[in-house]
C-alpha cells in the first residue's frame, strides 16, 4: 500500500495533443489529489497517465459573456483568490476556500473534482446551485454541458471517450442570493446544502448520497425541509446513520432557506 | 524569565533534523509486507514463486524460515511472531516480507505472493472472546519473556485471558451494605490509535558480528534484549540507535519493526529497510479500548466508603505490553482518593484484532472516564457539588492511599481548586453549554533504572550522554538544561548524545513520564560526581585542604586562586587533550525505595457548548494544571500539557477505530480523525503548580501524560452537563450526542 503502480506518463503542451492522446487507459489528471490515492490505494489502475499541467490555455480565468469561465488546471486556491471570483462569485470563492484542506485547495482543480466525482464534493453541489456549466472538448469539436447533467453518479460523469474538460463556466447573477452550509466532522463532508435563489430557487443536498441530489422551488420558501429529508437518497457510513443522516438534511435545508432569507 | 528555545527546536521546523527514516546504507534493500487477508485462519501455504520472479525481488521470507532463529517477541509474553506461524491471528498480520532492489519491486513482489489460509472462527471482541466454547487465539506456552513480570501467563491455556489481575483491600461488599448511596457508572472507551507523524520504519544490517538497527523506537534498550533473544546474540553485540523520534506516544514502546528488518537483513546478507505508512502503523499496535464497571458506595455526606471495579480490555491478537497496560490500568482505576476498601478485577483479552500496547496515559484514560464520571453522578445523586464532593474525598499530600505505595506527593485539592478556578466553574453557563473536570493520579515512573554520564572536555564544554530518547517531547533540552544549571556552564557549552545502545549508557525506558525526574536525577548525580572529581583532581594538581577547593560556575576556586574546568582537565592529561567523566546512577534505592517514583496527577477540563440541531460538540475552553513539583522548562511542559489534553479531546470527541467483521474500517488518516488546529478551543489556560514535592531535580516529577487522563470523562460531564444526560462511551459523535438529546428531550 501506499506506493504508486508503474505508468507511463505524457505531457502534451497543447489541447490538441492531448485530445489525441486520451482514451479509456489513458487517464488525463491536473492535481491529481483523488486519481493518485486511488492509485496508491490499488483502486485505480491506468497503464498511462496524460499530465494536462503544460497546457497553457487551460490555466484562465476569464469574463465569458454574462459568466465566468475557469480553466480546467485552475486550482481551488487560484480561484478562490482570483479578484474577478472574488468579485463576481463571492459565494463559490468562499465554497473553494474550506474545500479539503491546504494541500488539496493549492494542488486540486475545480475540473479534476467534478471529473472524479467523488459523492462527497463540495464543488460539485455548489456549481449545481450556481447554474454552472463543464466545458468539453474532443476532436469532433467543444460542447457545454450543466454541471448537473454531467455528474450522473459516484465516480461516474457524462464524460465520452476522447473528451476532455477544458473548463467550467458560472454565469454571474447579480441579484443572486447564495449559500453553502456543510456538516464536516471529518476529512470529507458528511453533508453540503448548496442554496441559490433569485426569481427562483435551486437546493442542492450534497455528500450524503452517492451524487448531488437537486430540488427546485419558486422560492426559498417553498421548500419543505422535512419532506426533503425524507426523499434524498441516504448513504449511512461512520459519520452517521440513515437516520441521523435525514435529521441533519432536514436541519441543513431549514438553514440554508433561512441562509437565502426564506420564512421556515 | 525567558527560558531558552528548545535546542531542536530550528532543526526540525526547517526539516533538517534526521529521523530513522532518513538513514540509508550502502547496498541497502528495501521491504514490503503480505499482510494477513483474514481475521484467523490456518496458514495453508505460502507460494512465493511468481513474486520471485518481479525484477529486483531478491527474497521472499516467511515464518518458515526463521526455524533456525528464536521466531518471536514480546518482553512479558513472548507471543508475537516476528512473520506469522502456522496461523494468523488478525488481518493485516505480517505472513511474508518480500525484500527487493526498490521500493517498488518490493510492492509489485508482495502483490504477486500466494498465501493459501483454511479459515477459523475469529472472536472480534471481549464478549465473543470470553464467551463458553470461543475459539483459543493462543494454545502455546510461550514462556515469560521478563522474568521481573512474574504474574504474567506462561502455561497453556484454555481461554482468550491474556492477563487477570485482581486487587482488593478492606471489605467492599460490607462497606458497600452500609452506604447510604451505592451509585454504579458502566462506560466504553473507544480503541485508539495513537498517532505519530513518524510511521514505524527500521534499518537494519549485520556488520562486524554485530546487529544494528536504526529505528523509530522510544526505549531502545528493550527492542537490544528482543533483537538479541532472536539471534541469540551477546546483548553486546546487538546496537539500536534511536535518532530523533517522530513522536511516540508510547506507541513506539518496546519491539515493532525492527525483528522484520533484522530478519530480512539476516536471510539477505544485506542491509534491509523495513517502512511502513500510517496504515501499516495502525496495522502494528493500537490502543486497547476498554469496558468498565464502577460501583462506588457512599455515607449521605459524601464520604467514599467503597469502589468496586470490573475492568476489560480488548488487547487484541498478541500481549505485547497488554499485561502491563491492564495492571496500570487496574492501579488507576479507584481514583486518587481516600478509600478504604477497594477491589478491582481485571481482564485483558485475547481478540483477532491489531494488537494493543502501551499509550499515552496508560490504562488511565480508559478507566478514569468511568471513575470520574462515577464521582459527577454521585455528587448528583448526593446533591453535593461535583468539586466539593472531590475535595472531601481527595487523598491530602503524605497519606497513602494505596497500600504498599508512595504516599500521595502531590496536593491534588490545590490543583483542583486551580482547575475550577480556570474553568469559571460555578458560573452560571448559557442553554447547551457545559463544564467538565477530573482529577486523576498515575503510578508513573515505571521502574527507577536510569544511568547518565557527563563529561568535562578540555575546552571546558560538557558533554551528557543517556539512552533515552528526544521523541518531541524536549527531555535534550530539559535534561541539558539541568546539566548546564549543577555544572555552572552555559547552555551553548553542554551537548547531549542519546539513545544508542552502544554509545550511551543504559536507560530502561522513555515513557511513563519518567524521563525529566530520574534521567535528571541520573544526569544531576552524575555533574555532582564531576564536580567532586574535578576538585580531587585540581587538589591533586594545587594541593592545598580538600574542604577549601570549591568546582562551581565553571571555575574551580582554592587557596592558590582560580582554574576553569578545562584547565583542570589540561593540566592534568598535560596538553590539550583528555577528559574527565562522571556515571550518574539512579536505582531503586533510598529516596526511590517506594514506587511509584512519583504521581503523576492529572487536572483538566474543559467547557464546551453543544448545537441543538446537529449534536456537534464545540470545545470552548480547555484547561490543564501541571503538578510537577518543579517545571525545569515551563514553556515546553506547557507545550506537553496541552499537547496530552488535545490528545483526550481526540478520544473524547473524534478518534475511534472501528471493525465490521474481522475487517477494520478505517485504517487510515482520513477516516480516523485525530484533532486539527480548527479543533482546538479557541481558550486554552495552562497552568503550572510548583509545590517542590518530586523526586527528581529541584523537586521536579513527571509530567506529559497526566492532563489526557481526565479529558474523556470531563468531556463526557460537560456534554451531559449542556445535554441534561449521562454519556456511557466515547466518542461523543455528532450523532451519538444528538441521541442523548433526544432521550433527555431537551
Amino acid at each position: 500500500m501506499g506506493v504508486l503502480p508503474a505508468f507511463r506518463l505524457h505531457r502534451p503542451t497543447t489541447l490538441a495533443q492531448a485530445l489525441e492522446l486520451v482514451n479509456d487507459d489513458r487517464m488525463p489528471y491536473a492535481g491529481g489529489t483523488e486519481l493518485l490515492l486511488a492509485m496508491k490505494e490499488g483502486l485505480l489502475r491506468p497503464t498511462h497517465l496524460v499530465d494536462l499541467k503544460g497546457i497553457g490555455s487551460l490555466r484562465d480565468v476569464r469574463e465569458s459573456g454574462s459568466g465566468v469561465s475557469i480553466g480546467a488546471l485552475v486550482t481551488h486556491t487560484q480561484a478562490a483568490d482570483h479578484p474577478i471570483v472574488v468579485d463576481r462569485l463571492a459565494g463559490l470563492a468562499a465554497v473553494l476556500n474550506r474545500v479539503g484542506n491546504p494541500r488539496v485547495r493549492a494542488t486540486g482543480t475545480l475540473a479534476g473534482n467534478l471529473c472524479f466525482a467523488e459523492p462527497r464534493s463540495d464543488v460539485a453541489a455548489a456549481l449545481i446551485a450556481l447554474g454552472g456549466e463543464v466545458e468539453i472538448a474532443s476532436a469532433e469539436g467543444r460542447r457545454a454541458m450543466a454541471v448537473e447533467d454531467f455528474v450522473i453518479g459516484p465516480y461516474t460523469t457524462a464524460l465520452e471517450q476522447g473528451e476532455l474538460v477544458t473548463g467550467i463556466l458560472v454565469p454571474v447573477q447579480p441579484d443572486l442570493r447564495f449559500a453553502y452550509l456543510k456538516h464536516q466532522t471529518t476529512e470529507r463532508p458528511t453533508l453540503g446544502v448548496a442554496a441559490a435563489a433569485n426569481s427562483h430557487c435551486s437546493l442542492v443536498v450534497g455528500a450524503v448520497g452517492f451524487a448531488p441530489q437537486v430540488f427546485r422551488s419558486p422560492s426559498p420558501s417553498d421548500l419543505d425541509p422535512s419532506a426533503i429529508a425524507d426523499r434524498v437518497e441516504v448513504v449511512p457510513d461512520l459519520t452517521g446513520s440513515e437516520e441521523y443522516k435525514r435529521h441533519l438534511v432536514e436541519v441543513y435545508v431549514r438553514r440554508a432557506v433561512a441562509a437565502l432569507g426564506g420564512r421556515r | 524569565m525567558r527560558y531558552p528555545t528548545r535546542l531542536d527546536a530550528v532543526p526540525k521546523v526547517t526539516g533538517k533534523a534526521r529521523y530513522a527514516v532518513d538513514f540509508a546504507a550502502h547496498g541497502m534493500l528495501f521491504s514490503a509486507l503480505v499482510r494477513s487477508e483474514r481475521g484467523h485462519a490456518i496458514l495453508g501455504g505460502v507460494d512465493a514463486e511468481a513474486a520471485l520472479s518481479v525484477k529486483g525481488v531478491v527474497a521472499v521470507i516467511t515464518g518458515e524460515d526463521l526455524a533456525p532463529l528464536f521466531p518471536r517477541y514480546g518482553h512479558i509474553v513472548a507471543d508475537h511472531p516476528i512473520l506469522a506461524i502456522g496461523k494468523v491471528r488478525y488481518l493485516g498480520e505480517p505472513v511474508a516480507l518480500v525484500v527487493a532492489e526498490d521500493r517498488y519491486s518490493a510492492h509489485d513482489g508482495a502483490e504477486a505472493v500466494e498465501v493459501l489460509y483454511q479459515d477459523l472462527p475469529t472472536v472480534m471482541n471481549p464478549d465473543q472472546a470470553l464467551a463458553d466454547g470461543a475459539p483459543l487465539l493462543h494454545t502455546t506456552d510461550y514462556g515469560v519473556g521478563d522474568r521481573s513480570f512474574s504474574e504474567a501467563h506462561s502455561e497453556p491455556r484454555s481461554d482468550n485471558v491474556c492477563h487477570r489481575v485482581d486487587l482488593h483491600w478492606g471489605d467492599v461488599e460490607q462497606a458497600m451494605s452500609r452506604a447510604d448511596h451505592v451509585v454504579e457508572t458502566s462506560t466504553s472507551y473507544p480503541m485508539l490509535y495513537g498517532y505519530a507523524m513518524e510511521p514505524y520504519n527500521a534499518l537494519a544490517h549485520f556488520e562486524d558480528g554485530y546487529l544494528k538497527v536504526i529505528t523509530t523506537a522510544q526505549h531502545p534498550f528493550m527492542v537490544r534484549d528482543d533483537l538479541a533473544r532472536v539471534f541469540s546474540l551477546p546483548l553486546s553485540h546487538v546496537r539500536v540507535t534511536s535518532p530523533y523520534v517522530g513522536g511516540g506516544y508510547g506507541t513506539k514502546s518496546y519491539t515493532k519493526v525492527e525483528p522484520l528488518a533484522a530478519v530480512g537483513a539476516w536471510y539477505t546478507g544485506r542491509p534491509v529497510k523495513v517502512e511502513f505508512d500510517a496504515t501499516g502503523s495502525i496495522l502494528t499496535t493500537r490502543a486497547d479500548s476498554a469496558r468498565v464497571t464502577i460501583r462506588s458506595g457512599f455515607s449521605s455526606d459524601g464520604r467514599l466508603l467503597a469502589r468496586d471495579v470490573d475492568l476489560i480490555l480488548d488487547t487484541g491478537a498478541y500481549a505485547d505490553n497488554g499485561p502491563l497496560v491492564l495492571s496500570k490500568a487496574s492501579n488507576r482505576s479507584f481514583g486518587p482518593y481516600r478509600n478504604p476498601n477497594v477491589r478491582v478485577r481485571g481482564r485483558a483479552v485475547y481478540t483477532n484484532t491489531v494488537p494493543s500496547s502501551s499509550y499515552r496515559g496508560f490504562g488511565a484514560p480508559q478507566v478514569s472516564l468511568a471513575s470520574e464520571l462515577n464521582m459527577d453522578q454521585a455528587a448528583e445523586v448526593l446533591r453535593i457539588d461535583p468539586g466539593e464532593l472531590r475535595r472531601r474525598n481527595l487523598i491530602p499530600p503524605g497519606e497513602r492511599h494505596y497500600p504498599g505505595k508512595r504516599p500521595m506527593d502531590a496536593d491534588l485539592a490545590a490543583d483542583l481548586d486551580l482547575l475550577l478556578e480556570g474553568l469559571g466553574w460555578g458560573k452560571p453557563t448559557p442553554e447547551r453549554h457545559g463544564i467538565g473536570f477530573g482529577v486523576t493520579a498515575s503510578d508513573a515512573g515505571a521502574f527507577p533504572v536510569s544511568t547518565a554520564t557527563v563529561k568535562i572536555l578540555p575546552d571546558g564544554s560538557a558533554l551528557l550522554s543517556t539512552g533515552s530518547s528526544e521523541m518531541g517531547q524536549g527531555s535534550r533540552t530539559a535534561l541539558s538544561l539541568i546539566a548546564s544549571r549543577e555544572l555552572g556552564i552555559p547552555l551553548e557549552r553542554v551537548a547531549i548524545s542519546q539513545s544508542d545502545t552502544h554509545a550511551t549508557p543504559y536507560e530502561r525506558t522513555s515513557g511513563a513520564s519518567r524521563t525529566t525526574t530520574l534521567v535528571g536525577l541520573a544526569i544531576q548525580r552524575a555533574c555532582l560526581q564531576l564536580l567532586a572529581r574535578l576538585e580531587e583532581v585540581a587538589v591533586e594538581l594545587k594541593g592545598g585542604p580538600p574542604t577549601e577547593v570549591k568546582a562551581a560556575e565553571g571555575t574551580v576556586v582554592g587557596p592558590w586562586g582560580d582554574l576553569s574546568y578545562g584547565e583542570v582537565v589540561q593540566e592534568w592529561f598535560g596538553g590539550q587533550l583528555g577528559e574527565l567523566s562522571a556515571t550518574g546512577v539512579v536505582r531503586r534505592a533510598g529516596d526511590l525505595a517506594e514506587l511509584p517514583p512519583f504521581w503523576e496527577i492529572g487536572a483538566s477540563g474543559v467547557k464546551v457548548r453543544v448545537d441543538p440541531d446537529t449534536g456537534q460538540v464545540f470545545p470552548l475552553r480547555m484547561v490543564t494544571v501541571a503538578d510537577v513539583g518543579h517545571a525545569i522548562h515551563p514553556e515546553m511542559l506547557k507545550g506537553q500539557d496541552v499537547g496530552a489534553a488535545t490528545q483526550g479531546l481526540g478520544a473524547a470527541l473524534f478518534e475511534e477505530l472501528v471493525y465490521d467483521g474481522p475487517q477494520l474500517v478505517n485504517p487510515n488518516l482520513v477516516e480516523y480523525r485525530v484533532p486539527r488546529a480548527k479543533d482546538m478551543p479557541g481558550e486554552i489556560v495552562s497552568i503550572v503548580a510548583e509545590r517542590g514535592d518530586g523526586v527528581g531535580p529541584y523537586g521536579a516529577k513527571g509530567g506529559g501524560e497526566g492532563t489526557l487522563n481526565p479529558m474523556g470523562a470531563a468531556t463526557a460531564a460537560a456534554v451531559a452537563r449542556a445535554v441534561g444526560r449521562w454519556p456511557d462511551r466515547l466518542p461523543l459523535t455528532p450523532e451519538r450526542v444528538w441521541r442523548l438529546m433526544r432521550e433527555s428531550g431537551r
